[in-house]
């Protein structure tokens, strides 16, 4: 079979499973979780298939399209619904799929007790079923089809448990930044389509060279608006802000989307539509910049955030900085790279979070965690090893690819420069606030509720909660189930856990500067046509090794710094909040990015709309022109009117008084 | 077979129906309203994409001695219009028919008078019969308003009668200036048929007054704001099967007449005021944005989300790029399906929050109905326009044409595309979401419900995968339609047209070709 054929197997398994899952919901039970895992997997199988199908092929080769049907081909638009395979989609489609699968068995255990479970899984499988449509479209159409999937998926998982308002809140939220992305592209699409007059990628790219100068003004201006996208899937400045508050779904679910997968979506657009930002180094500049400051306020209010998911929301914040600023520089295959392998750990560390949750009986906050070193010793290694490579530590995963990214900057020089040197500064925050959420939660007095599961009861909430309100809920359907899960007791879980937790060790091996480039031979047929994508601007081995142990020594300052903190001296933390309470209020309150967009955006909108309504609506239309009109027409016919004519009769008696108007009017004309 | 048929067939077989006993009026009407729509489809299917011109053409002179004809036609424009109206019709009755219906003889009877009008509009080849059906269909639903309508309906329909019978007026005298002045100023025989009247062009104040004539009875029955004062009442009056025929396809007449007459047989106006148009239609989507967003009321929301999505079609439709116009006459089949379907949805909604429309007596509806829920996610998405259904298609290509003439307003009205999602997300959770309403007694999805919003619901979903099919019949049509006021009137394309004004038309001089 050909790649395509594979391409096109590896779309229709999910669609299956969200259609057998949603049609057949009430039936299926617990055995959804089943056709959902099983329908996920066997998309990895095809997408293995198209992996081993495209390297058959020569290098010159592996750009594959193939199309079902014109999907909207009219007056100039050549849409049709088509498929692009190449090393990209393919890398994209095989991390995808294959943290997803995973992530789907985790599930099955986590969600065991929701009342949702079918619903919860047929949107799981919707979720897949987007985001391998956003990487695999071979158009600009499919990609914003895509791309607008996996923000209604998402709004459908964040807001999963809908009558907890927070929670609804937060889905709105997340569809609405989102759909301000989707503006941003479907716009960049024009400003692009406009010279090359066509939606395709390959026609696009190969038309660009042609009708774009370099650095010309419709060009940056559609970059810069397809940033406006990627910064809104991606949670950048300034559209970041759903992201944390995404937290509100499940666990699982902040794993899958706002770890592996979906945010994942503006670094591969980036890398997708390089053939474009090659040519608008304008845009480049600014996408750089924009994942530096992401990198650097993300890492700083993870410093502060109790809510343990939340740390690491802002840590994916902060991680995808990196890979933003990467991409755009032209580090492409180091920004996959770290992708994959922050997948890979930040998958296992939500994980690992739903597993003290669970123990937890729900509650979020790190302030309530202690001690749980010793009651939940899978999940206690699982954290270590995400952490780790998180924080770039030898040999983990992250510690390869992240330093992979800076190196590229640093060789680049320039402004892109700067940026690497500020990504360790990044680096040295990253360092800090993990080893700070590990140590709180693990270390210490063990907390009521990891003693007595050290004496082997789980525990569970009487009265269940929210934990951002404290309000009570109860466990119907639209609320988190009523019992609780923990690693430890559940195979699916355990064996999800400790496969990504392999990964998180080796995932970096694939590519070590002097030894061996998987991701970059394989991504290079891809690349061929990209100036900053040839090995004039990598790095050299030697400074790439250079680069490497200044990373791991940062890496270790950060934690050091932590244990210092939080292990040697355990009140420092409460000193240097005392010492320096605007800066920690500053940090709490997230640099008051949600208070601006409020100001800013969303009460002068409230405002228009309620001035619309009461003053103009009210006032202006209704009673003045309407008022008027009907008034004036009134008086006219009142007499009619009292005849009890009706309205009828009135409306013919004015067809004619139009008729008599219209002969008035030529017989003036005519003299 | 003629399509004097399927004009005359809608109003008969309510005829026929009311012959039935009293109970099965309802259910009557709703079968035999399966004949036209038979008949649409057939006609759709045997229609032939090629062809820009007109199809199944019946043309009697009707009264001689005023040139007027009787002259019916299927064109590339109006076929899925045509089909819509159909199928639009049957649903809205077989609504209907589930239901106690107060009267139900005329009321039926008047269901299957707006049908033969709608039709009679869209199928129309001639200005006075197009008219004539135009001010027909007023009606109807006069009476649907004033006799079975709910709350101030007498207000409701005092406000829609006067505001569309002003419009109409203006309409009228210009329909009979322009086959007048066109005959006298090329001293031919007095004609109204629109094939005539685009090859009789107007000298170009004519045009204008003209232009703007029509214009005003269009504005005010799509309607588009600052037109549409008769909106809000008259939409919370009618009776819901009423109003979603009403959005999904009256409204829709005179967006088509824009596409069928305005801009053909006035192309130097259309081009004169295309910036005009453009900035009204802009103006509509905002004002109806902001109006839908802050309304308490569901019905309410889906209306100003109409006149939203007007503006939209408004703006494809004097892009003047045959992207924008096949744009606009695509979305104009989406927006009849989708707000068809949501005013249906409403009424089930409100069914569940003990009769009330009102926002906030609802809430967490989702929890026992989740296949409703289900139901209304999806015609929500599909109304924000979310790329994957036909409705993004139709906004994309509306855009993209506008984009390509006038780029700000495009820029400027994307803004009506992200408020899109904030209101109609907020109707769908503030109805099905968060805590159960104090009123809400939640229960599935019943026959009755199911039997007008799963038909509309699988239309939706294959027109998503398949948009290509609202944009394969249109595309010659809309090329012809658009060619003259495209160029400003003055390329003459059309074989016989004497263009009277292009000497002294300057392109440089006018606002619109900077």
């Amino acid at each position: 079979m050909s790649p395509t054929t594979w391409g096109w197997l590896v779309l229709l398994f999910p669609l299956i499973g969200t259609v057998v899952i949603g049609v057949g919901f009430k039936r299926w039970g617990r055995a959804a979780g089943v056709i959902g895992t099983a329908a996920i997997a066997l998309s990895f199988v095809c997408a293995v298939g198209a992996l081993v199908t495209l390297l058959g092929k020569p290098e010159h080769g592996r750009e594959l399209t193939s199309s079902l049907w014109n999907y909207a081909s009219a007056g100039g638009v050549d849409a049709k619904l088509q498929i692009l395979v190449d090393p990209v989609s393919v890398f994209m489609i095989l991390v995808v799929t294959g943290v997803s699968t995973l992530i789907h068995l985790y599930s099955i255990s986590y969600m065991k007790s929701d009342k949702g479970f079918a619903r919860y899984f047929a949107y799981l499988n919707f979720f897949v079923l987007s985001m391998l449509v956003l990487v695999l479209g071979g158009n600009f159409v499919m990609l914003i089809v895509g791309w607008a999937f996996v923000g209604a998926a998402s709004y459908l998982l964040i807001s999963f448990w809908y009558r907890r308002e927070t929670a609804t809140k937060a889905g709105i939220k997340a569809f609405v930044i989102n759909v301000l992305g989707d503006v941003g592209l479907v716009l960049g699409t024009f400003f692009i389509f406009r010279h090359t007059h066509t939606v395709s990628f390959l026609g696009s790219f190969a038309a660009a060279p042609h009708v774009f100068h370099h650095d010309s003004t419709d060009l940056v201006a559609g970059c810069l608006l397809f940033l406006v996208g990627a910064f809104a899937k991606s949670a950048q400045l300034p559209l970041h802000t759903w992201l944390p508050d995404a937290m509100e779904g499940p666990t699982p679910v902040s794993s899958l989307i706002h770890a592996a997968t979906m945010v994942t979506a503006g670094v591969y657009l980036i890398v997708r539509l390089h053939p474009l930002f090659q040519l608008a180094p304008t845009a480049g500049e600014v996408g750089a910049i924009v994942g530096c400051a992401t990198l650097l306020v993300a890492g700083t209010i993870a410093l502060v955030v109790t809510d343990l998911k939340r740390v690491i929301a802002y840590s994916t914040m902060s991680q995808i900085g990196y890979m933003i600023m990467g991409a755009s520089a032209g580090a492409y295959s180091a920004a996959l790279f770290h992708l994959m392998t922050h997948a890979f750990f930040k998958a296992l560390l939500f994980m690992a979070a739903g597993s003290i949750i669970g123990a937890m009986a729900g509650d979020q906050s790190l302030d309530r965690m202690s001690g749980f070193r010793k009651a939940l010793p899978f999940t206690f290694a699982c954290f270590i090893i995400g952490g780790l490579a998180l924080s770039g530590l030898p040999p983990f995963s992250g510690w390869l690819s992240k330093d992979d990214i800076i190196a590229y900057l640093n060789n680049r020089g320039g402004v892109y420069e700067v940026l690497g040197i500020l990504g360790y500064v990044g680096a040295l925050l990253t360092g800090l606030y993990t080893f700070r959420m590990i140590f709180r939660a693990f270390f210490g007095e063990p907390s009521p509720e990891a003693k007595e599961l050290e004496h082997g009861h789980l525990a569970h909430a009487h009265t269940p909660r929210n934990p951002m309100t404290g309000e009570e809920e109860d466990n119907d359907v639209g609320f988190p189930g009523p019992e609780h899960v923990i690693a430890e007791r559940e195979l699916p879980m355990k064996v999800a856990m400790s496969l990504l937790a392999a990964l998180a060790v080796v995932g970096g091996f694939l590519q070590i500067p002097g030894v061996d480039h998987v991701i970059q031979n394989f991504l290079s047929p891809a690349l061929a046509n990209a100036p900053l994508a040839s090995a004039a601007h990598e790095p050299s081995n030697g400074n790439a090794w250079i680069g490497l142990i200044i990373g791991a020594v940062i890496g270790l300052v950060g934690i050091s710094i932590a244990f210092r903190i939080y292990i040697v001296r355990p009140g420092t933390a409460k000193r240097l909040q005392e010492r320096l309470p605007a800066l920690h209020n500053f940090l709490v309150h997230k640099w008051y990015f949600d208070e601006l967009i409020d100001v800013v955006i969303v009460q002068p909108s409230l405002m228009l709309g309620r001035f619309a309504l009461g003053v103009l609506d009210r006032g202006v239309i209704n009673d003045g022109l309407t008022g008027g009109v009907t008034g004036l027409v009134r008086s006219g016919g009142a007499a009619v009117r009292r005849a009890q004519t009706g309205f009828l009769r009135y409306y013919a008696a004015a067809l004619i008084f139009g008729l008599s108007l219209v002969l008035l009017y030529f017989l003036i004309s005519s003299t | 077979m003629s399509l004097s048929i399927l004009l005359c067939l809608p109003v008969l077989l309510a005829l026929v129906a009311t012959q039935l006993p009293e109970r099965y009026v309802g259910r009557g009407a709703a079968l035999l309203s399966l004949i036209p729509l038979g008949i649409a489809i057939d006609y759709l299917a045997r229609f032939n994409p090629g062809n820009s011109g007109l199809q199944f053409v019946t043309d009697k002179l009707w009264i001689s001695s005023l040139g007027i004809h009787y002259k019916l036609a299927i064109s590339g424009l109006n076929i899925a219009l045509v089909v819509l109206t159909a199928i639009l019709f049957t649903i809205s009755l077989a609504w209907s028919s589930q239901r106690q219906i107060d009267r139900p003889k005329l009321y039926y009877f008047h269901f299957g008078l707006a049908q033969s009008a709608v039709l009679g509009a869209f199928m129309a080849q001639d200005l006075v019969l197009f008219v004539g059906f135009f001010d027909l269909m007023l009606i109807p639903f006069y009476f649907l308003v004033g006799s079975w309508g709910t709350g101030d309906r007498v207000r409701a329909t005092v406000k829609m009668v006067i505001y569309t019978a002003v419009g109409s007026f203006l309409m009228l005298a210009a329909a009979i200036a322009t086959g007048v002045l066109a005959s006298g100023q090329h001293s031919t025989a007095l004609t109204f048929t629109f094939t005539a009247l685009q090859h009789l062009g107007l000298s170009r104040t004519d045009q204008d007054w003209m232009f703007l004539a029509f214009a005003a009875a269009f504005l005010v029955k799509m309607p588009l704001a600052p037109f549409h004062g008769w909106l809000a009442d008259a939409y919370k009056s009618m009776p819901i099967p009423a109003v979603a025929v009403f959005s999904g396809v009256v409204s829709k007449v005179a967006a088509y007449g824009f596409i069928a007459i305005v801009l053909p047989i006035f192309p130097q106006a259309s081009h004169h005021y295309q910036t005009l148009m453009l900035v009204i239609a802009l103006f509509s989507i905002l004002w109806a944005t902001a109006m839908a967003f802050t309304t308490k009321d569901a019905r309410l929301v889906i209306a100003y989300s109409s006149v939203a999505q007007m503006g939209f079609i408004m703006l494809g439709i004097f892009s003047l790029k045959s992207t924008g116009d096949q744009g606009a006459l695509l979305q104009m089949l989406n927006h009849g399906i989708v707000t068809a379907a949501s005013f249906f949805i409403v009424a089930a909604v409100a069914a569940r929050a003990d009769g009330s429309e009102n926002l906030d007596d609802m809430g967490g509806i989702a929890f026992r109905a989740p296949v409703l829920a289900s139901f209304f996610l999806i015609v929500t998405f599909a109304n924000l326009a979310m790329p994957g259904s036909s409705n993004f298609i139709g906004e994309f290509m509306i855009l993209l044409g506008v984009f390509s003439t006038q780029m700000w307003i495009a820029i400027v009205a994307t803004l009506g595309v992200v408020g899109a999602a904030v209101y109609a997300l907020r109707l769908f959770i503030t109805a099905m979401h968060n805590r159960v309403g104090g009123r809400v007694k939640s229960f599935e999805v019943r026959r009755i419900e199911v039997i007008a919003i799963v038909p509309l619901l699988a239309l939706i979903l294959v027109l998503g995968f398949y948009p290509q099919f609202g944009l394969n019949k249109s595309q010659d049509s809309v090329k012809a339609a658009i060619a003259p006021a495209a160029f400003g009137g003055c390329q003459n394309d059309f074989p016989g047209r004497t263009v009277l004004s292009c000497v002294a038309y300057d392109p440089s001089k006018t606002p619109t070709s900077k």
